[in-house]
């Protein structure tokens, strides 16, 4: 099988989610990092609740696939999501992950406690939207143009008020939609330099190993096997925009026969549709992994 | 006096490296597992390679074995592909395996390769038209060591590369003949071959591949995809282009709307009592929507580029269409199927991902550089031509008494492509990667000025009648629908070029749109094809909805 496995980050969590996450697994990270997950709405303003309760449940969907002998032959975390991806591929330990989410998750809290965040642009293709942010960005009002999630869909990460300017000259520039978002840090952005430098402080005692497959770098939108740009993406893609529809881009050339699109959420269908077609898909949000791997294993045999 | 000089070096490097991994061999016949201490022991370090691959077959068991020798060994090749069609064929490039690249068409592999030589990991020689590569393969790029794959080779490494020929005779000479080392990869090591298509003393080494080459079905289309407006177009292209310049021979890119063309004729065609007076001579690839043409007596010849997954026995049974062996199986040939193409062809017909203002046509998009394939060459007004044709002769201007015939090069595009965005575009896409890639042309397929019919669902433009830039502008724009291109048109000056004959809309060459649906079509579906081929089309599995 040679399919493509997709981590989506923050936006999709929801109360519950934990359910059905292996009761052993959950234990042991509980008790590693000391922490009591709530797996509730409340619980999830919180950032350390919020990623570490999103990356046990996709450590729990990869370890449940993999029992099912399912790997993946491509991997794309987006923002948070890189860790489940690295982990995917056996670049990264289980324990060193959630270690270092907890970590990161802490540094973000502290980093802006208010004023700042993020917005999303659509129907403005990147250099339109980067001319716009160039008219109001100022290093007492930084804003920045962040993700680009599809061709037509970019992000903005900076101040608030900055961000709201953006937003209002790209209606007036003929966008579909602009708005800002429910996210209370500027994350992808040069903003988060510092956090990127006590990240990677953090993550100097952790050994990555040689990944069994292709990994899709945030930061460069470019496929990887080696492990010095997975530690960058790990410990600083807070600092550069996700460049995932470059990412999807790359992932077509390597011909995958399938996705798996991993919990929580299914925020990337868009582009996915636009860069695979009808290629097959699993959304694991919406499907066990026993319903997958007897899918996955359907579709290799070819009887569609 | 001087000393005499060494008139063969290339002659004695080539012997010392063959004598230094004779031990591997069995007369000709390496065993699998030698294949990267072979390579390693064969290629060094700087050489020029061909590893073949196009976007049909792959050598992609020595690609994978290239991919996988040390680059302490090998390193900073210099490769020469027809197509970057697999994953590993970049990756010798970030492993250091190779660093500079001459190639044609990298569609597969468009994003990455954008990506690698923005990095500097690839460094372009430059992007050919696969007649032009092979030509410098003779020329200025002479092959150090060739890769390449063959279906069968007997004990001798006598080579039968049957329906797939393709480009494996045109890459071996050029290294056989200037002391460059051969290397096969076989799918079958066998007694007898059922021909000799490469005969063994051009050969070096074969090696046993551990699964059969790749080999993809490039150009089959289902016809279940076919859509109404494909439908329509095909019938105006029947009436305005084929019938109205009594075209004799053509060639047909990959497409819906070609193959929409292929299973009109037979009923559409007929209507109109065409048969027997329009496309007799195919240059195309056994492409299953010929077969209801073929069988209802339409085509007399075809003679291929490869040949087509499914198609072997249908082929083999029409040996009078077919350009069949006396095994029974076809040969193809790249080469000469791109000479004529070129030459001897009255008509090409294609499409295209972007046409600008002007004309100017090309698949190269933001972030991706895909190349080109053949249509460059297809798609050109071959100046060299002499002889006539009534096709070729019918675009002659009649205000030069030197004037000469033209090539028909036909553009079909819907107005809109499958992503929602226009085709017809202000700039072309080609014109900021060729700087972002830092090329000496812009990457277009098909120039403005060889372009002579564009067909859209609004209607067709005879390019080759406009007398002026500004008026060829105003064509485009009369058939470019509400695209920005489109909605600059002027409603006084399309109705004078309806007159002039410059712009055609359906009803002015008497197409019925109403009658364009898809119970037009000879086959409906995949089983259809099987049905008219009477069952001796065998289409892959991923073409299969029944069982």
């Amino acid at each position: 099988m040679n399919s493509l496995w997709i981590f989506p980050g923050q936006g999709g969590q929801s109360a519950s989610m934990l359910q059905g996450v292996d009761a052993d697994l959950r234990t042991h990270v509980e008790d590693l990092l000391g922490l009591k997950l709530q797996d509730t709405d409340e619980a999830y303003q919180d950032s350390v609740q919020l990623q570490v309760g999103i990356e046990l449940l996709q450590v729990a969907q990869i370890d449940a696939m993999f029992k099912a002998g399912l790997r993946p032959h491509l991997v794309a975390g987006h923002s948070l999501g890189v860790f489940a991806a690295a982990y995917a591929l056996g670049s990264l330990q289980k324990d060193d992950l959630f270690r270092t989410v907890k970590r990161r998750a802490e540094l973000m809290q502290g980093a802006y406690p208010s004023g700042y965040g993020m917005g999303v642009i659509v129907g403005l293709s990147r250099s339109e939207v980067e001319k716009l942010v160039a008219r109001v960005h100022s290093t007492a009002h930084p804003v920045y143009a962040s993700n680009q999630n599809a061709e037509d869909q970019t992000a903005l990460s900076g101040e608030l008020d900055a961000i709201a300017q953006v937003v209002a000259l790209a209606k007036q520039n003929g966008a579909a939609r602009a708005l800002r978002l429910k996210v209370p840090v500027p994350s992808h952005s040069p903003l988060m330099t510092e956090v990127s430098t006590q990240l990677a402080a953090a993550m100097s005692a952790v050994e990555l190993t040689k990944p069994n497959g292709i990994y899709l770098a945030n930061y460069s939108g470019r496929a990887v096997r080696q492990v010095a740009p997975i530690l960058e993406d790990l410990t600083a893609n807070l600092k550069y925009p996700v460049y995932f529809e470059a990412m999807m881009g790359v992932a077509r050339d390597y011909q995958p026969d399938s996705i798996v699109n991993f919990a929580p959420g299914q925020p990337f269908r868009k582009v996915l549709a636009q860069k695979f077609g009808d290629l097959h898909q699993i959304n694991l949000n919406q499907m066990s992994v026993s319903d997958a791997a007897f899918l996955l294993n359907k579709w290799e045999r070819g009887s569609y | 006096m001087s000393e005499e000089r060494n008139w063969a070096t290339h002659r004695e490097a080539k012997a010392r490296k063959l004598a230094a991994i004779s031990s591997l061999l069995d007369g000709k016949i390496a065993q699998t597992k030698d294949a990267k201490t072979l390579l390693e022991g064969l290629i060094a370090p700087g050489d020029k390679v061909v590893l073949e691959g196009d976007n049909q077959k792959q050598a992609s068991f020595l690609s994978k074995t290239l991919a996988a020798v040390d680059p302490e060994k090998i390193n900073n090749l210099h490769m020469i592909m027809s197509s970057i069609s697999r994953p590993e064929h970049l990756d010798i490039f970030e492993d250091g395996i190779a660093s500079k690249m001459d190639f044609s068409f990298a569609g597969p592999q468009s994003t990455r390769v954008s990506q690698m030589i923005a990095d500097g990991t690839l460094k372009v020689g430059d992007i050919h038209t696969y007649l032009e590569l092979y030509a410098r393969l003779y020329v200025d790029l002479i092959p150090n060591v060739v890769l390449v794959a063959a279906d069968k080779v007997d004990h001798e490494g006598n080579l039968y590369t049957g329906n797939n020929t393709e480009e494996t005779p045109v890459i071996v000479e050029a290294a056989a003949f200037h002391d460059g080392i051969v290397i096969v990869q076989a799918n079958e090591i066998v007694d007898k071959v059922p021909r000799v298509d490469i005969p063994s003393d051009w050969v070096d080494v074969v090696i046993p591949a551990d699964e059969p080459y790749q080999l993809e079905p490039l150009f089959t289309r289902d016809p279940q995809n076919i859509n109404e407006l494909q439908i329509l177009m095909g019938m105006m292209a029947i009436r305005g282009i084929y019938e109205k310049h009594n075209v004799q021979s053509v060639n047909h890119g990959v497409g819906f709307n070609t193959a929409a063309i292929e299973l009109l004729l037979p009923t559409y065609g007929e209507q109109l009592g065409l048969k027997g007076k329009i496309v007799p001579n195919w240059e195309v690839n056994p492409t299953p929507t010929l077969i209801p043409a073929i069988e209802s007596g339409w085509v007399k010849s075809i003679h291929s580029f490869g040949g087509e997954v499914g198609m072997e026995k249908y082929i083999a049974a029409r040996p009078d269409v077919f350009f069949v062996g006396p095994d029974g199986s076809m040969r193809s040939n790249r080469a000469f199927g791109q000479m004529a193409g070129q030459y001897a062809l009255d008509m090409f017909v294609g499409s295209t991902l972007q046409i600008d203002q002007y004309g100017n046509s090309s698949t190269v998009t933001n972030g991706r550089l895909s190349g080109f394939g053949g249509a460059p060459n297809m798609g050109s007004n071959p100046t060299g031509r002499r002889h006539s044709t009534p096709a070729w002769q019918s675009l002659r201007p009649d205000n030069d008494p030197l004037g000469k015939g033209q090539k028909l090069v036909v553009q079909m595009v819907e107005t809109f492509g499958s992503n929602k965005r226009p085709v017809f575009v202000d700039s072309l896409d080609a014109v900021k990667v060729r700087e972002e890639a830092k090329l000496a042309n812009v990457p277009i397929m098909i120039y403005s000025e060889d372009t002579t019919h564009i067909v859209t669902e609004e209607g067709i433009a005879y390019l080759y009648k406009t007398d002026s830039m500004a008026e060829r502008q105003a064509a485009i724009e009369a058939i470019a629908g509400v695209t920005p291109v489109g909605l600059r048109s002027n409603p006084d000056t399309v109705k004078d070029l309806r007159a002039r004959g410059i712009v055609a809309f359906p009803e002015d060459i008497g197409v019925n749109r109403n009658q364009a649906t898809r119970s037009l079509l000879a086959a409906q579906n995949m089983e259809d094809l099987v049905k008219w081929s009477k069952g001796l089309y065998n289409p892959p599995a991923k073409f299969r909805s029944w069982s």
